[in-house]
């Protein structure tokens, strides 16, 4: 269904095949714009590549294992301790001293390529740059390979690499092909983490059934969680909730994760599904694969989580697990009341526009209605058809959704629709404040965490943080802005 | 409300057993984590590949790529948007980087390479991309930049641009190309860092739009990749000595911006090198390229082509270097080195020689790009201090030559890293002797671990704020320098009854 030509955004008079991305939302009937295809070239496109998305998203929360990345050596450093993907493994600075940061983001390992490699292959180096780094790295629990555009390009045989070096090391070596132009967004970077992964792990699990869990070692409630990245420390709460429940988490994919548990990972009996965009997939292969099954979660707001907690004690047809998910959904919401009282009153009735990579922007409609604001507008990076479905089923009718926005139309939404607030990320918030428009760091955080129940309030907090600072009221001063 | 406090923080199981959480709510910080080690034991590292000259892997680069150095130079000048004929990552990295450390809003356009472009190349990206960037944008420049995708595949960078342009006049006419200009950056990032990117922007900036015309009593100055603060000095020294300069690649006034509503969309900073001052550049007296590794190229460029006596580096950061700088400019144009200017250079010495029993003979370790370092080298060695691990993370012939200069001159025998990694520096400060860290956010980590200060300095800086609104150079900048540097040995190396008088 066409948008509405009141909705079509000035902004994009000359390319118009961006208004087969904008649609609006329906509860009956879906409305899925066009998404997941190429970007238009030349229109300012908020994507990342394939790399960020396998290396930055995906790989990058794994906690023990030396990840290198076979590039020149701004890729690795781009990808160099950015998000806030937290982990509780550290490597040692010194004789009784860890390091100032989770060894997942504490290093650059890089096979730094040159042009005398463009010529004749980095093949040589990537071996020695993987001997090398596991020498100086002792206890990690393997090494990832990532390609890039320039060994993709090349054409080196990495898996011959990493075969060699896994007979030496006796840890799994797995290669990540993921360069920056495969694909047309960062999704094809998580598409890609999940399936080779997958595919190499069922492949070692096969040469060393020695790692897989022991028959012994398994519990009748074992389950991991997939698709979460512990962003602040999110796993802090959402770890301890299924524990309550009555669970064993076996492995998490892959928020601070260790290599060994994540081998274990076709070992449980259920797959919590938390990110559904970048890791459907692997639940996917474990199910076919293993016939695991997983279950789809939201561990965002009171609604969702609690019916995550409720899915799960569900799943496992246990009635003590049915009635403690009453229990903790009773008690986590008696907690987070006051509190979250005092916010729903603080933003009542204030308009926000959501603009994420995908699934926030279905994880959050219902919470920001349980906040009590209205969503005026949703975007999304490198959404699929799926998410634009939930979405459409999640949201109020009639929401304006945008797919692959760019900072143009970004700028015309802000002034069209007047959001008090802008869920968005890092390179959109500094655009947004020019626009006189607070916004909360929607990857990263500002303070989080802000996952399940005891997360909503700091979340809530910085919302509100958000749209009460002082400064915006200066910036209208109409003494100021004539 | 009953708390359970562990090294003043709240554990995992605490949290999540309060029966109320408060208003302020429970943050990330306040979590109580247990580290684990990576390995039980310490391990100390394989002494025979510390060095990076033996081994292949590069641990901790402190280098970018090469367009980002090309971006860069983009971003200082008006209305100029970088299209990156490459993969989107290789646009929104850089902006994610611009946006961090500069926390203002970037735009660079990217021509998104999929699969396809990698088998059939770029035409259609480059060709379709600016078209769109054009009619949406009416940018007044379009700064091209190559990255290795490109550069691996061989797209044909003049002959696709003739073609977009061809297309252009056919859709919007031809006084179309009157309003927008085009120039093209060769950046493959494994043949250089984002040192030379800027370098060679330099270069085909004023190569694509540089006139002879009258002669003029200006001077140009190419910065090289230091901050809107910096700029402002070097701008506030030229207004002092009243002499008219062009500075290429201004970012003051466009990666330091008002908050100032309404805003005009698309949005576009005020300020940046405007086209005809670039133009203007091949009629001046000279040209200072305060960076000779960022932007040298292009004041050699004006001296081959155009006479145009090219004076290249050092930064003017410290005594020595600003001096340089302002002798060279006063004789330039003949003006006369003007008292307030020597008040300031009076105030600078004033605070050294108020500081000298703090900062004599401390050994400071210095890492970032060879300009900045190789500045800040021989600033620290005025202030008495012993540079003693030097790493420039850019390889640089002229870098290697100045810091041994500098070591000859005030006698110090330093270990320098030309073109390094950080993991040997960091290896070396945790080995030796070192009272303070010189260097950009990148060695937080080490500073933290080492127990040493870090006096940030260089880029990029990201983890503290307002560091892009002050300058390191000038008298006025190494003053400001030296206040920091100063203060933070007084916080880690004095106790409270010694800093009393």
């Amino acid at each position: 269904m066409p948008i509405p030509e009141v909705y079509e955004l000035e902004c994009d008079r000359c390319i118009p095949e961006r208004y087969k991305h904008m649609v609006l939302s329906n509860r009956e009937q879906p409305v899925i714009p066009a998404c997941n295809i190429k970007t238009v070239p030349g229109d300012m496109t908020e994507r990342g590549c394939a790399f960020a998305g396998a290396r930055g998203v995906v790989g990058g929360p794994i906690g023990d294992c030396i990840q290198i990345i076979h590039s020149p050596s701004g890729c690795a450093w781009y990808q160099w301790g950015t998000r806030r993907n937290l982990s509780t493994i550290y490597n040692w600075s010194g004789p009784g001293k860890l390091c100032n940061d989770s060894h997942n983001r504490r290093r650059a390992i890089t096979t730094d390529l040159k042009e005398e490699d463009v010529v004749f292959g980095g093949v040589k180096k990537l071996k020695n740059a993987c001997l090398e780094a596991w020498r100086l790295t002792p206890g990690a629990g393997g090494i990832l390979i990532y390609t890039t555009c320039t060994s993709g390009l090349i054409g080196d045989d990495c898996h011959a690499v990493a075969r060699e070096v896994e007979k030496e090391i006796g840890k799994p070596v797995f290669v990540i092909e993921a360069p920056g132009f495969c694909g047309v967004s960062q999704s094809k970077g998580h598409h890609e983490f999940n399936v080779q992964f997958y595919k190499q792990m069922a492949e070692y699990r096969e040469k060393h059934p020695e790692v897989c869990l022991r028959e012994e070692d398994k519990t009748p409630y074992d389950m991991n969680i997939i698709g979460e990245f512990n962003m602040d420390w999110d796993l802090a709460l959402i770890k301890p909730l299924f524990e309550k429940l009555g669970c064993r988490i076996v492995t998490v994919f892959t928020g601070g994760e260790r290599m060994d548990n994540l081998l274990k990972m076709p070992d449980a009996k259920l797959n919590v599904l938390h990110c559904q965009r970048s890791c459907t997939y692997i639940s996917d292969l474990i199910k076919q694969g293993y016939e695991v099954p997983y279950v789809r979660a939201s561990f965002f707001g009171i609604e969702q989580t609690a019916k995550a907690l409720r899915d799960v004690a569900k799943f496992f047809k246990s009635e003590e697990m049915m009635d403690r998910a009453e229990q903790i959904i009773d008690k986590e919401t008696k907690a987070i009341t006051p509190a979250l009282n005092f916010y729903r009153e603080k933003l009542a009735g204030k308009k926000v526009g959501l603009y994420v990579g995908g699934p926030r922007v279905w994880h959050w409609p219902k919470v920001m209605k349980e906040l009590g604001m209205e969503v005026v507008f949703g975007m999304c990076t490198f959404a699929h058809e799926d998410d634009y479905e939930k979405i459409n089923a999640r949201a109020e009718d009639g929401l304006f959704l945008v797919d692959a926005p760019n900072e143009f139309e970004i700028e015309e939404c802000l002034e069209r629709f007047k959001p008090d607030l802008f869920l968005t990320g890092l390179k959109e918030k500094y655009l947004a404040r020019k626009f006189g428009v607070p916004t909360v760091n929607s990857h990263s955080y500002e303070k989080g965490p802000y996952a399940m129940f005891r997360g909503l309030i700091n979340f809530a907090r910085d919302i509100y943080q958000g749209i009460y600072a002082p400064v915006w009221k200066f910036t209208r001063d109409e003494d100021f802005t004539r | 409300m009953e708390r359970i406090k562990l090294n003043g923080r709240l554990t995992v199981e605490d949290i999540n057993s309060l029966p109320e959480i408060p208003v302020e709510g429970i943050n990330y910080e306040q979590i109580y984590i247990e580290k684990e080690p990576l390995c039980p034991e310490y391990v100390p590292p394989d002494e025979t590949i510390i060095s990076s000259a033996k081994r292949s892997v590069v641990i901790d680069p402190c280098r970018l790529c090469m367009p980002f150095g090309a971006m860069w130079a983009s971003v200082g000048v008006h209305k100029c948007i970088s299209f990156v004929q490459g993969a989107q990552g290789c646009a929104t990295y850089p902006r994610y980087t611009f946006c961090r450390v500069f926390r203002e809003p970037v735009s660079i356009a990217t021509a998104s390479f999929h699969e396809d472009t990698a088998v059939f190349g770029g035409q259609k990206n480059l060709v379709e991309g600016i078209r769109n960037l054009i009619c949406r944008y009416q940018p007044e420049i379009i700064s091209i930049v190559t990255v290795c995708s490109s550069e691996i595949i061989g797209d044909d960078m003049q002959g696709y641009l003739d073609e977009a342009k061809g297309k252009l006049e056919e859709e919007f006419g031809p006084e179309i190309l009157d309003r927008v200009k085009f120039v093209i950056t060769n950046t493959p990032s494994f043949a250089g860092s984002h040192v030379e990117g800027y370098n060679r922007a330099a270069k085909s900036f004023l190569q694509a739009f540089a006139r002879k015309r009258n002669p003029s009593n200006k001077v140009n100055i190419i910065p090289g990749m230091i901050t809107p603060g910096d700029i402002r000095e070097i701008k506030h020294i030229l207004r002092l000595m009243d002499i008219e300069g062009i500075i290429l690649f201004d970012i003051s006034g466009t990666l330091d911006c008002p908050l100032r509503l309404p805003q005009s969309m698309p949005y576009y900073p005020k300020g940046g090198t405007k086209l005809p001052e670039i133009a203007d550049m091949a009629n001046s007296l000279a040209t200072f390229a305060l960076s000779q590794d960022e932007g040298g190229a292009g004041a050699a460029y004006l001296e081959k082509r155009f006479e145009i006596p090219a004076i290249v580096g050092p930064l003017p950061l410290g005594i020595y270097s600003t001096d340089r700088l302002v002798k060279k400019l006063a004789e330039v144009t003949g003006k006369p080195i003007p008292e307030e200017l020597k008040d300031e250079r009076g105030i600078l010495l004033d605070a050294m020689a108020d500081t000298f029993h703090y900062t004599m003979m401390r050994r400071v370790a210095i890492c970032g790009d060879p300009d900045i370092v190789a500045a800040a080298t021989r600033f620290a060695s005025e202030l008495g201090m012993e540079p003693a691990v030097i790493l420039s993370g850019t390889q640089s012939k002229v870098f290697e030559q100045e810091v041994r200069a500098v070591a000859e001159e005030y006698n110090f025998e330093p270990t320098i890293f030309n073109g390094g990694d950080m993991f040997e520096w960091e290896d070396f400060i945790k080995r030796e002797k070192i009272d303070l860290i010189l260097g950009n956010s990148k060695a937080t980590n080490i500073s933290k671990e080492a127990g040493i200060p870090l006096v940030r300095i260089g880029f990029p800086i990201y983890d503290r704020v307002g560091y892009q609104r002050r300058a390191n150079v000038g008298y006025r900048g190494g003053e400001y320098l030296l206040d920091l540097m100063v203060n933070t040995i007084l916080d880690s190396k004095f106790p409270d009854d010694r800093v009393h008088q």
